[in-house]
């Protein structure tokens, strides 16, 4: 088990290497001269810019530039943002909370409907509960989020005044979001479900149990829902890159605080440090949250982690 | 009210429902209890929320290059004067003020009797320290820094007398002293709060910030011991709006859905396509407020061919139909543009009738510059064909929708336009190059002096001399504008000038766009001051 968990663990490492090096390289790839892109809105004077440049020490050789990046990074210095002039650790600080409530609360809605979904499909195989069920689940693929999520604007805001349209903070304003997020990635998980728990149940022991007279139930439950989980782990570790690539569309479209705001506003200021900070962190949460799954499957298949 | 009108009997359950969360919301923050009839004087209360399409970088009015931060703090901070909608500017902070002789320098007299919120005394010193601020190297300025260019020193001559000097004759200072981004801020305040400042400004008008929650909501509050006359109100004494909410909300379409359902009493930036909807309801009021500055304006490159020949500029100015512009894309949001200035900034009915839509007319010019009609409907020259290169922001979506509407405009004459979208280090890049046939771009400024920045031959290859135009007269028309004090002399120079860049054809006007501001109809009082700016004391809340 443990040789098991330290591969994982160094298997990391490279992957944030490269993280580390494309979000660096994001400088550099963009067309033209990012120091004058920055200040691209000001009247600036020629002084200014090298001002500016030698403030994101873009005037060192690349590598000790690359040093300085990964090294500050190491001890959470992110650099500071250009519009707000604050410490990006700090603004991503500010915004996480906002964002990983969205993100487990959208990730929960989408687990209970997407496995509820997805095992009714499957014990009704080919009925019209099946049919039913992956109509639901195709609609959710084919969603597009920012869609879904003025639709639901104009039904619960509008015209039923359920939910406020904007902004973060309570319960109420949690509701929308965390709906449109975990609507659409239930839909993945629904079929999921689907497809490898009809794997499982037509297996022999899953056969042998019923001849032994277990219940109903008991059979779908213990013996075959928890061997289909696995592919189930993999897909919520991929799914949390979907929810918080949908995170910046759905924080958008309720004006909701978080990092997917924090982002896109950072893109569209052109504010470089603030964009590579925020990539930066989402990429590693990304890593370290496939990491885990990782180690749970060796939780859930014992078969694993004795490999 | 119109929440009746959205109900349907299958859901009428779920609307009683909704009728009781809606009765909370309408007595929580954004409601609108306090108030009385139309036509009654209005009673102080209630809070205004109102969304806007942005969040903004900072409110430091110093540090911000964003209109959205001056919107939000355009009755928190005050300047030395203020500039109306009529264009006029009359005293504030000062009481009077005076230009030298050479022009170079501002006596100020200031008003004894304003404090900052914070309780500081405003005076000379305070006034000497804000512009001192500005161009401190140390502070990362933001559209401030450009409008006290040449600044030379601020010198407190008595304690309410403050002269503000420059390297040269700078004749555009007043109209800047009367900017959002020359409001005067707390010293005190500046120096005790450091980097809070941002969030926290300290100025001297009608509310005050008391919160920020970053991505979310600015929350403005009445100063209860604003005594004086604001300068857009005709009366004295406090603001009646215990305060205004403003909240960021990028999307357009969630934006006007706040507003019809009642959780936002105003937005900024109506979409094109609500617009209507919004001016047919009697709930709403539309507010359309001119930007100041130059237009949505192509810089035409005047150096590269064909546009070296002014033939081909001025057909092609003849050939542009703008009202097509304002029919598919603006919508209401724009008027017609004439001039390199928008009709806020110089009204000038000779300048208002230049180059009218006349394809024929273009037609001819082009035929006279030897440009003949080809086999494929596009002209041509020596077995060249008539090509133009225009160059834009990539914005994701694609280009500025003005680039593909001029494309059409000028095929119906013959010229074949190129559309060069691109990101913005090379769209600049190609500007400061002079490589393309020019631009499309707007420029907004309160003084006609932002002509120097779009026309000045000193700034080819820089920010904005993107027509690549150089004129002897012109510098020189520019130059004695910012000599120029009186203001009948100078707005004679700048129609001297404006006529001379017309017949220059050195861009093509496009569209002068508006800030579209809607509030529902129970919002009374809403005014605006020369920047477009919301200036909200005397807004205040009715019952219907």
């Amino acid at each position: 088990m443990l040789s098991y968990v330290a591969a994982r663990i160094l298997a990391c490492v490279p992957v944030l290497v490269g993280v580390t090096l494309a979000v660096f390289s994001l400088l550099f790839l963009i067309p033209g001269d990012p120091v004058k892109m920055m200040l691209a809105e000001f009247v600036t004077s020629p002084e200014q810019v090298a001002r500016m440049r030698s403030q994101l020490h873009l005037d060192e050789p690349i590598l000790v530039q690359y040093g300085r990046f990964v090294g500050h990074a190491l001890v959470g210095d992110l650099g500071t943002s250009i519009r707000s002039r604050r410490p990006v650790a700090q603004e991503i600080a500010e915004n996480l909370g906002s964002t990983a409530v969205l993100a487990t609360a959208s990730m929960a809605v989408a687990v209970v409907l997407g496995v509820s979904l997805g095992l009714v499909a499957a014990l009704f195989r080919n009925s019209w509960l099946d049919v039913l069920a992956m109509l639901v689940a195709l609609l959710g693929v084919s969603m597009p989020s920012f869609w879904l999520g003025l639709l639901l604007i104009l039904g619960f805001s509008l015209h039923i005044g359920w939910f406020p349209a904007t902004g973060g903070g309570d319960l109420r304003h949690l509701v929308m979001p965390a709906l449109t997020l975990g609507l659409i990635a239930s839909a993945i998980i629904a079929r999921l479900t689907r497809s490898s728990l009809l794997e499982v149940l037509g297996q022999d022991y899953v056969r042998t149990a019923r001849a032994k007279g277990l219940a109903g139930w008991n059979v779908v439950v213990q013996h075959s829902l928890a061997n289909a989980l696995i592919p189930i782990v993999t897909i919520f570790g991929l799914q949390f890159g979907n929810l918080l690539a949908g995170a910046v569309i759905v924080e958008t479209v309720f004006s909701r605080p978080g990092l997917g705001r924090l982002l896109v506003g950072g893109i569209l200021n052109k504010d470089f440090p603030l964009i590579q900070g925020t990539i930066l962190f989402v990429a590693t949460a990304y890593v370290l949250i496939n990491l885990v799954v990782d180690l749970a499957y060796a939780v859930l298949d014992p078969r694993i982690r004795l490999r | 009210m119109d929440r009746a009108r959205a109900r349907r009997p299958g859901i009428a359950a779920l609307s009683v429902l909704g009728g009781l969360v809606w009765a909370v919301l309408l007595v929580g923050p954004g409601g609108f209890l306090p108030g009385r009839a139309e036509g009654a004087d209005p009673t102080p209360g209630g809070t205004l929320v109102i969304a806007l399409d942005q969040e903004p970088p900072t409110l430091d009015p110093h540090a911000s290059p964003s209109a959205v931060t001056y919107q939000i703090i355009a009755s928190v901070t005050e300047s030395l004067l203020y500039h109306g909608r009529d264009g006029k500017l009359v005293p504030w902070l000062a009481e009077s003020w005076t230009p030298s002789p050479d022009g170079r320098s501002f006596t100020f007299k200031l008003r004894r009797d304003v404090k900052f919120h914070d309780g500081t005394p405003f005076n000379a010193a305070a006034v000497k320290f804000n512009f001192d601020r500005i161009v401190d190297p140390n502070y990362k300025a933001g559209g401030s820094r450009a409008q006290l260019a040449g600044y030379a020193e601020s010198t407190v001559l008595d304690e309410y007398t403050v002269r503000v000097s420059f390297q040269g004759p700078n004749a555009p200072f007043v109209t800047y002293a009367a900017a959002g981004t020359l409001s005067l801020v707390s010293p005190k305040a500046v120096k005790e709060l450091g980097d809070q400042f941002h969030t926290q400004p300290v100025g001297t008008g009608p509310f005050m910030v008391k919160e920020y929650v970053a991505k979310d909501r600015a929350t403005t509050v009445r100063n209860p011991a604003y005594t004086r006359k604001a300068p857009w109100s005709d009366r004295a004494g406090p603001a009646y709006l215990d305060a205004i909410v403003w909240k960021f909300v990028p999307e357009a379409g969630t934006r006007v859905t706040t507003i019809e359902s009642g959780e936002t009493q105003g937005i900024y930036l109506v979409p094109a396509q609500a617009l209507p909807r919004l001016e047919k309801d009697s709930n709403f009021r539309v507010e359309k407020m001119p930007w100041p500055g130059a237009p949505r304006i192509w810089m035409l490159n005047v150096t590269k061919a064909p546009l070296d020949d002014l033939r081909v500029r001025q057909a092609i100015n003849y050939a542009v139909d703008k009202e097509a512009f304002l029919a598919t894309v603006y919508k209401g949001t724009a008027v017609r543009a004439a001039a390199p200035l928008t009709a806020v900034m110089l009204d000038e009915p000779a300048v208002r009738q230049a180059y009218p839509f006349d394809p024929a007319k273009a037609k001819a010019l082009l035929g006279e510059a030897g440009w003949q009609p080809g086999a494929d409907g596009i002209r041509q020259k020596a077995g060249q064909r008539l090509e133009l290169v225009l160059n834009a922001i990539e914005y994701g979506g694609g280009a500025d929708p003005t680039a593909q509407l001029i494309q059409a405009s000028l095929r119906d004459v013959g010229i074949d336009l190129k559309i060069k979208a691109q990101a913005r280090p090379p769209f600049y890049e190609d500007n400061y190059r002079c490589s393309t046939h020019g631009p499309v771009m707007f420029f907004r400024a309160t003084d006609p002096d932002a002509l120097f920045s779009l026309f000045h031959s000193s700034l080819v290859g820089q920010n904005f001399n993107w027509a690549c135009y150089k004129s002897a007269k012109a510098d020189q028309l520019l130059e004695q504008g910012r000599r120029e004090a009186d203001p009948a002399k100078r707005r004679a120079v700048y129609v001297q000038l404006t006529r001379l860049l017309l017949d220059d054809a050195a861009s093509v006007p496009l569209v002068d766009e508006l800030a579209v501001w809607a509030f529902r109809s129970s919002v009374q009082g809403t005014k605006y001051n020369f920047n477009a700016y919301p200036v909200l004391s005397d807004a205040h809340l009715i019952r219907r």
